[in-house]
C-alpha cells in the first residue's frame, strides 16, 4: 500500500508540474540573459529585431501587451449630464472638434486606458495619451494605408508610450511620432488636431461638447489615479528618460513645438493673462496663443503672416482675433470676419512634461519674455 | 528522540511547507518554504516540491473587478535541505527553479511573456527551545538571508528587458526572521497546533533596468495551523488546516513608493500529508484567498497548489552494549 502511495505521489507531482504548460504554446530559448517566450496571435509576429530607437532604452512597463486595454467602443455623454459630474473643472481633458462633433476625453479615464479608438462621423481617430510623459496626440486610425485601431504595447521608450497598430502589429513611439519596429518601420502617424486643457475651459469653449463616459466596458475605479504623486513629484520616475535636463522642473507641463529633431517650449506661467506670440523657430514663423489653462500654436504662411493677432478669449468659442476683424477659434479656424472659414496651419506640437520633451528633443529652446 | 516523534514533527512541519512569499504576489515562494523541523543531531532532510501560483483576479482594494483578462502564473520547483548540527541547531538551504508567465487575453488575442531559470535561494539558521514555554511545546527561532542566485535581467525574444515582476531573481539580498511555536496535547498527542511568523526585510536591486533601483516590499507572514493524525488504510495520514495572514508594503522604485503594489491577505490552506514510510512524507495542499485588500488596483492570488515530498535521513546510532 505504502509503495503504491509513494509511486502515486511521484506521478501526481509530475502531472501537476506538467499541468502548467496546458495551452501555452511558445518557444523558449534559454541563455544567460535572453530567455523568454513572447507569444500570442499578435506577437508571433511581424516584428523584427530592427528598431529605429535603441532597444536597450525600450522597457517592459509591467502590464504587458493590451494589459492596459484601449477603449474601442467609447460612449459619450453630454457635458451637463449628471453622469459627467465625476469631472471637476480643473481636471485635464483632451478635446477634439470635427465638423459639428465636439468631444472630450478625460485624463481620469485615459490614465487607465491610454488609447481611445474613436469614430467621429466616419473620421476614425486614435486618441493616445501617455500618463508617464503627460503627452497626448490624435492620430488618424490608419496603418499601412488601411483603417486600423491602435493598442497599448506594454512597452515604453524613454518612459513614453509605445503603441502598436492592429493591422500589422508594428510598434509606434508616441513622442518620437514614428513607427520604430515592424513592417511599417519609419512610417509617421497622421496627426489630428487635439487640445489639452482643463474641463472648465473646454466646456466654456464648447458648451455643446460631449465627454467620454465612465461606462467604458471595463471594470476600473476611475477615481483612483494609478501613479501616486508622479504628476507633481519632480524626482519620481518609474522608468528613466534620457538625456535629462534640469533647466525646468521635470514635471512642469509645457507646450512644445516640435521641429525635425529640436523643439521649443512655452511655459504656462508666461500666458497667465492671455497672450499671443509671433516668432520664428527653426526657420518657420509660428503663432502661439494661450492662457494659464491652454496653449496652442500654428505655422503662419504668407497669407497669415502679416496679420496682427490679439488674445480675445471671452468665455466663448472665440480665442483670439486679428487686425482685420477676424475672430479665430482655438483650433485656428476663422469663425467671424472677412476670412471666415479659413484655417491656420496647426503646428506639430504637444503639451508634455518638460523632462520628456528634453529627452526626445534634446536641449529644447525655452521661450523667454 | 523517538522515531515516531521525528516522523510526527516532520509531518507537522512539512504540512506547513510551501506557502508563498513573494516579492509581489506572483513571484517565487521562498520564505514560506522554509522551516523544516530541527531534528536530532546528524539528521538530514531533503524536500522537493512543485508550486503552481495562479493570479487571475483583479482587485481594486477589496473589490473584485469584473476583468479576468490578465493571468500571472508562476511555476516553481523548490528543493530544500536541512541538516541538524546539534539537537537544537540546524541549517537549512532552499534552491529554486522558476517559470514566470504573464498572459493577456484581450481583443481576441493572447499575448504571453515568460521567463525561466534558476531563482533566488535562501539560507536559514535555526535554533530550537523544546519545552521552553511549556510542556509539549517547541519554540524555534531562525535568521537567514535570501541569496540572489536568479537573474534579474532576463529579456524577451525581442531583446527587451522584462519587468522586475517577471524576473526569476531579484538581485537583492533580503534578511529573513523566522519563528515557530508548536504545541501538542496530552489528551490527544497527535493533535498539534502550530504558529509561525516570518518577516522579510528586503534589499534593493541597485541596477534595475541598468540605471535605477527597485526594492520589493517588506513582508510579514503569520500562520496558525491545526493538524491531527489518523490511520487510513494502514497509513499515517495527517490532514491539517492553516490560516495565513500576509502583509506586504509597497515596492519602491528609485526610492519612491510604487502604487498598485503591496497589500494584505488572508488565506486558508487545507493540507494533506501521507507517510509513505517512516522516512518519506508526501504532502499536497491548496492555498485559497479568503480576504484580499490590495493597494490600488492589482492582480491578486486566485489559488495556489503545492505538492511535494520530504525525505528524512536519520544517522545510524551507535549501540552501546553493557555487560
Amino acid at each position: 500500500m505504502k509503495k503504491k502511495l509513494f509511486y502515486l505521489s511521484i506521478i501526481t507531482l509530475f502531472l501537476v508540474a506538467c499541468s502548467g504548460n496546458n495551452n501555452d504554446t511558445f518557444t523558449s530559448t534559454d541563455s544567460d540573459e535572453t530567455n523568454s517566450g513572447n507569444n500570442g496571435d499578435n506577437s508571433s509576429n511581424n516584428n523584427t529585431q530592427d528598431w529605429l530607437i535603441p532597444v536597450s532604452e525600450v522597457k517592459d512597463g509591467g502590464p504587458g501587451k493590451d494589459g492596459i486595454p484601449s477603449i474601442d467602443s467609447p460612449n459619450f455623454i453630454d457635458a451637463n449630464d449628471s453622469r459627467a459630474d465625476f469631472l471637476n473643472d480643473d481636471d485635464l481633458v483632451i478635446g477634439v472638434v470635427k465638423g459639428n462633433i465636439v468631444r472630450a476625453y478625460p485624463h481620469l479615464i485615459l490614465d487607465w486606458h491610454e488609447i481611445v479608438n474613436d469614430n467621429l462621423n466616419e473620421d476614425f481617430i486614435s486618441i493616445n495619451y501617455c500618463p508617464l510623459t503627460g503627452t497626448s496626440f490624435g492620430w488618424r486610425s490608419v496603418a499601412n494605408g488601411e483603417k486600423s485601431t491602435f493598442g497599448v504595447s506594454g512597452l515604453l521608450y524613454s518612459t513614453n508610450l509605445i503603441l502598436y497598430d492592429r493591422n500589422t502589429d508594428s510598434y509606434w513611439s508616441q513622442l518620437e511620432l514614428k513607427c520604430v519596429n515592424g513592417n511599417l518601420i519609419g512610417d509617421e502617424p497622421i496627426l489630428e488636431s487635439v487640445i489639452e486643457t482643463n474641463w472648465g475651459t473646454w466646456k466654456t469653449l464648447y458648451p455643446n461638447t460631449k465627454v467620454l463616459s465612465l461606462e467604458t466596458g471595463f471594470s476600473r475605479n476611475y477615481s483612483n489615479y494609478p501613479y501616486g504623486d508622479y504628476k507633481t513629484n519632480h524626482d519620481f520616475f518609474i522608468f528613466s528618460a534620457s538625456p535629462s535636463n534640469a533647466a525646468l522642473p521635470s514635471k512642469e507641463r509645457v507646450h512644445a513645438i516640435i521641429g525635425d529633431n529640436i523643439s521649443k517650449v512655452y511655459q504656462f506661467k508666461n500666458f497667465t493673462t492671455g497672450k499671443v506670440i509671433k516668432e520664428f523657430f527653426n526657420g518657420i514663423e509660428y503663432l502661439v496663443v494661450g492662457n494659464e489653462n491652454l496653449i496652442y500654436s500654428f505655422k503662419l504662411n504668407e497669407s497669415h503672416s502679416n496679420l496682427v493677432f490679439e488674445y480675445d478669449f471671452n468665455n466663448s468659442e472665440v480665442f483670439f482675433k486679428d487686425n482685420e476683424g477676424n475672430k479665430w477659434s482655438v483650433f485656428g479656424k476663422a469663425i467671424q470676419g472677412p476670412r471666415v472659414g479659413q484655417q491656420l496651419i496647426v503646428s506639430k506640437s504637444v503639451v508634455s512634461y518638460w523632462f520628456a520633451v528634453a529627452a526626445f528633443y534634446p536641449n529644447p529652446e525655452i521661450y523667454t519674455e | 528522540m523517538n522515531l515516531k516523534i521525528v516522523v510526527f514533527l516532520v509531518i507537522v512541519f512539512s504540512s506547513n511547507l510551501m506557502n508563498s512569499q513573494t516579492c509581489c504576489s506572483g513571484g517565487i515562494p521562498l520564505s514560506n518554504n522554509i522551516g523544516l523541523a530541527i531534528l536530532d543531531k546528524g539528521t538530514t532532510q531533503i524536500g522537493i516540491s512543485y508550486d503552481y501560483n495562479n493570479l487571475n483576479t483583479l482587485n481594486n482594494k477589496t473589490e473584485k473587478l469584473d476583468d479576468n483578462s490578465r493571468l500571472r502564473i508562476t511555476h516553481s520547483v523548490l528543493a530544500n535541505m536541512s541538516y541538524s548540527i546539534s539537537d537544537r541547531f540546524s541549517i537549512e538551504g532552499l534552491f529554486t527553479w522558476v517559470n514566470q508567465r504573464r498572459k493577456i487575453t484581450q481583443f481576441g488575442n493572447e499575448n504571453l511573456e515568460e521567463t525561466s531559470g534558476i531563482g533566488d535561494g535562501l539560507l536559514l539558521f535555526k535554533y530550537g527551545f523544546p519545552n521552553l514555554i511549556g510542556e509539549s511545546t517547541s519554540l524555534n527561532v531562525g535568521i537567514g538571508t535570501k541569496i540572489p542566485f536568479g537573474s534579474s535581467t532576463k529579456k524577451n525574444i525581442q531583446g527587451i528587458t522584462l519587468n522586475a515582476d517577471l524576473q526569476p531573481g531579484s538581485n537583492a539580498w533580503d534578511i529573513i526572521y523566522w519563528l515557530s511555536i508548536s504545541k501538542s496535547f496530552n489528551f490527544r498527542p497527535s493533535l498539534n497546533i502550530l504558529s509561525r511568523f516570518v518577516h522579510k526585510r528586503t534589499g534593493t536591486n541597485n541596477s534595475y533596468f541598468g540605471d535605477s533601483t527597485y526594492k520589493f516590499g517588506n513582508e510579514v507572514q503569520f500562520f496558525l495551523g491545526f493538524s491531527d493524525q489518523f490511520l487510513l488504510l494502514n497509513t499515517i495520514t495527517t490532514p491539517s488546516i492553516s490560516f495565513k495572514y500576509r502583509s506586504v508594503t509597497q515596492d519602491k522604485v528609485g526610492g519612491f513608493n510604487l502604487e498598485n503594489t503591496g497589500g494584505n491577505w488572508v488565506f486558508i490552506i487545507p493540507n494533506l500529508s501521507i507517510n509513505i514510510n517512516q522516512n518519506l512524507v508526501f504532502s499536497t495542499k491548496a492555498e485559497l484567498p479568503i480576504y484580499s485588500n490590495v493597494d490600488g488596483t492589482q492582480l491578486t492570488p486566485t489559488y495556489r497548489l503545492t505538492t511535494g515530498i520530504l525525505f528524512t535521513i536519520v544517522p545510524k546510532r551507535e549501540v552501546l552494549i553493557l555487560n
